[in-house]
């Protein structure tokens, strides 16, 4: 386990050369920690504010918020792009955070049902356009050895960020008599502080990268002749579409064990402390022991997550399946991350780890439509067999496509 | 960035970054805990439902943006200066009827929790019960023998843009649940009827307590039915009805009709013909509507003035002459006439 390091953090990286995590790294996950913090809280209170004080239709909500998935996946691919083709990935970054760090300005501004709406669409654009070029900023600035330890650093912040969140909200909600723009203060607050974190400590110098070539669209596509690259995405995509939701897993969960959905954001809590805590331990064991073996070994996680959300009644199943599903994400999501970037040339890294988290996020949203679908037509158990025969078949074409230079 | 303070090194910048976010943040908290506003709180307190003597009167939930917000309000509706008197009580959705009330309300907290609450004339509550989704609708049977919630349950909404409801009775002088609509057998044309994706929501009762109406979904149809409490039953009517509110004499259901994705029109429908006419209102009521006599109604709009956020109460009659506001900053109205 790391312990922060703050003298480290806020002062000039030093000339020795042992591989650690860079101050980069460090500096991002603190980024990402506040900018959670920030969004989760506003999030976690986000339902209540629309329908009981707003006012606001549940329906209305549920029918934008596809469009908002559309947005998110636009932006995101345009952030990895650009970020790359003027070789800044800092700025880029810097302006989703700024972007959604102003959204909470918006909910304080008033009361309107568009103005709502709009801050939710800037704030998700603002999470899309900067995941890419965070992502290329932490992979090069990173050995390539120590990747995946650097992205599991930078995901178990994250995580922590965003199980601080509701649990922060809900605190200042006792304190203030149940003033929602008293969180949506300190939310902006929150996120001002972790673009601060970006702009004045991460150094943004990627315009001294290999000048072998400049960004294109062709490049990008053509990202996907690198044969291990093309593999990671297939294998992902193919893994994505077999994954059932967050939200579906919960849902059959509160069948089996007798819980309203009011308690469904303490479950994700739950796992995005399990998360956390995992991210560290197996980004190491990843480095060590090989990113493709853990990425799959995740995905029996999830398996054994089908598992027990079918078989399993009580209190138990419930825990471990926040266990499971903590340690899927914590083997799963900065792992790839780390093997993709590995492949990729330097002037492309934002663009092909755009790529990739669109296939892959597009592949989850897919599944989770037909994991809804199957659910209504034919029930959950066929709905959970066919999920779980689909993952068991891609974990057995990931095997059969192992990247041979993926260790 | 860096060059803007290129003799300030960033360490410092951001030390007084954080000291000015800190007591932004603190100083707000501190403020909104400390010296509560005192906005609205200027308004008389009911502890009791005969503080207000006129008849009718209405009760609402206060959609104000001030410390009022959410709590239930009371006004006379013929006086000529209406005072507009608080309560202590706290709902998202109310009924009332024959000195019974049904209270849906939400306690927020790291998990937001939402119960129903029956209370009597004094505003105290007697019996509480947990729901398993956000509130919705809630009606009284015209005895107080009854009620009905509906909540939406989260969850498995959003992933295809469509919704899921739950509603539930409730004898109202135990607060116990007695049946779950989805329990009901349900006919069409005389023949059983059943599918996996059955959803009811906006229970109105008949005089009698026992005939109910209620819209049921399934697939992108909506039904009316007519139900029997006592023999756990409900056979469809017609289609294309949401949300009904039977008229106190019996023969007319004000609904709303979907026109759009997301926007409804308010008709009313002749209980003999089975015959809908539009009425006057011509924007989207997402309500289910209080009768306030036999030939007028009230519901809740989006409040104009704030852009669409909070709610207004308006009322119309039957005759299509124009809606007017009826009270701002209100939401769920419930017609008191004992």
């Amino acid at each position: 386990m790391y312990t922060i390091d703050w003298v480290r953090i806020f002062t000039r990286p030093s000339a020795t050369s042992r591989r650690r995590i860079s101050r980069v790294v460090w500096c991002l996950g603190i980024t990402s920690f506040f900018t959670d913090v920030s969004s989760e809280m506003v999030s976690s209170i986000l339902p209540i504010y629309l329908v009981s004080y707003l006012h606001l239709s549940p329906v209305a909500f549920g029918a934008i918020d596809g469009l908002y998935q559309g947005f998110a996946a636009i932006a995101r691919l345009a952030g990895g792009f650009l970020a790359d083709r003027w070789r800044n990935h800092k700025a880029v970054a810097a302006f989703g955070y700024a972007l959604s760090a102003l959204c909470r300005v918006g909910l304080l501004a008033g009361h309107a049902w568009s103005l709502v709406a709009a801050t939710i669409a800037i704030d998700r654009t603002g999470k899309g356009i900067r995941t890419a070029p965070r992502d290329a900023l932490i992979s090069l600035s990173t050995d390539r050895r120590d990747l995946a330890s650097a992205f599991g650093l930078h995901r178990s912040l994250d995580a922590a960020g965003a199980m601080l969140g509701p649990l922060v909200a809900f605190v200042l909600l006792s304190l203030t008599h149940g003033s929602f723009d008293a969180i949506f203060v300190v939310s902006f607050c929150a996120a001002v502080i972790g673009v601060g974190v970006i702009v004045l400590f991460v150094d943004g110098s990627s315009k001294a990268l290999d000048a072998s070539g400049r960004a294109s669209f062709g490049a990008t596509f053509g990202l996907l002749r690198i044969p291990v690259f093309r593999n990671l995405c297939v294998a992902g995509s193919a893994l994505s579409l077999a994954t059932i939701s967050d939200s579906f897993i919960f849902l059959t969960l509160q069948r089996n064990v007798d819980f309203g959905v009011q308690y469904f954001p303490l479950l994700y809590v739950g796992v995005a402390a399990c998360n956390s805590m995992f991210s560290v331990p197996i980004g190491h064991l990843a480095d060590r022991h090989g990113r493709w073996r853990t990425f799959l070994a995740g995905h029996v996680m999830l398996l054994l997550v089908y598992g027990v959300m079918t078989g399993a009644h009580g209190n138990l199943a419930l825990l471990v399946v926040l266990l499971l599903s903590g340690l899927y994400y914590a083997a799963t999501d900065g792992v790839l991350a780390a093997s993709a970037s590995a492949e990729l040339p330097q002037h492309l890294t934002g663009s092909g780890l755009a790529l990739i988290a669109t296939l892959t996020n597009t592949g989850r949203l897919l599944g989770s439509i037909l994991f809804g679908a199957v659910w209504q037509w034919l029930g959950l158990k066929p709905a959970v067999t066919l999920f779980a025969t689909g993952l068991i078949a891609s974990l057995a074409l990931a095997g059969m496509l192992r990247p041979s230079r993926v260790k | 960035m860096k060059r803007m303070f290129k003799d300030t090194s960033p360490r410092i910048v951001f030390v007084g970054l954080c000291a000015v976010c800190v007591a932004l943040a603190g100083g707000y908290v501190v403020l909104k805990r400390g010296a509560a506003p005192a906005a609205g709180l200027d308004l008389p307190v009911a502890t009791e439902i005969g503080v207000v003597a006129e008849r009718p009167a209405l009760l609402f939930s206060s959609a104000a943006f001030d410390r009022t917000n959410g709590f239930l309000g009371l006004v006379p509706l013929h006086a000529e200066r209406p005072n507009r008197y608080r309560t202590e009580l706290r709902c998202d959705r109310v009924h009332f009827a024959n000195g019974v009330g049904l209270c849906l309300a939400a306690s927020r907290g790291v998990i937001t929790t939402f119960t129903a609450q029956v209370f009597g004339q004094d505003f105290r509550v007697r019996h509480s019960l947990p729901l398993k989704g956000v509130p919705s609708r809630a009606r009284v049977s015209p005895d107080g023998r009854y009620g009905a919630v509906t909540v939406f349950v989260s969850g498995d909404s959003y992933s295809a843009g469509n919704f899921s409801t739950r509603t539930t009775l409730i004898d109202m002088s135990t607060g116990k649940a007695i049946a779950d609509l989805e329990e009901f057998a349900v006919t069409r044309q005389g023949q059983s009827f059943k599918a996996i994706d059955f959803n009811f929501w906006g229970v109105t009762f008949g005089h009698d307590s026992n005939q109910f109406f209620a819209t049921l979904g399934t697939g992108a149809v909506t039904y009316l039915i007519q139900g029997d409490v006592a023999d756990r039953s409900a056979r469809t009517l017609r289609e294309g009805v949401e949300c009904p509110s039977l008229s106190p004499d019996g023969r007319r259901i004000v609904f709303k009709k979907r026109v759009g994705t997301s926007s409804w029109r308010l008709h009313v429908l002749d209980m003999d013909a089975l015959a809908d006419t539009p009425l006057a209102e011509t924007r989207s009521v997402d309500d289910q509507v209080e009768w306030l006599d036999d030939r007028s109604i009230a519901y809740g709009l989006p409040a104009t003035e704030s852009g669409g956020g909070g709610s207004d109460i308006w009322t119309m009659t039957l005759e299509r002459d124009a809606p007017r506001m009826l009270i701002s900053h209100a939401y769920s109205p419930v017609r008191l006439d004992r």
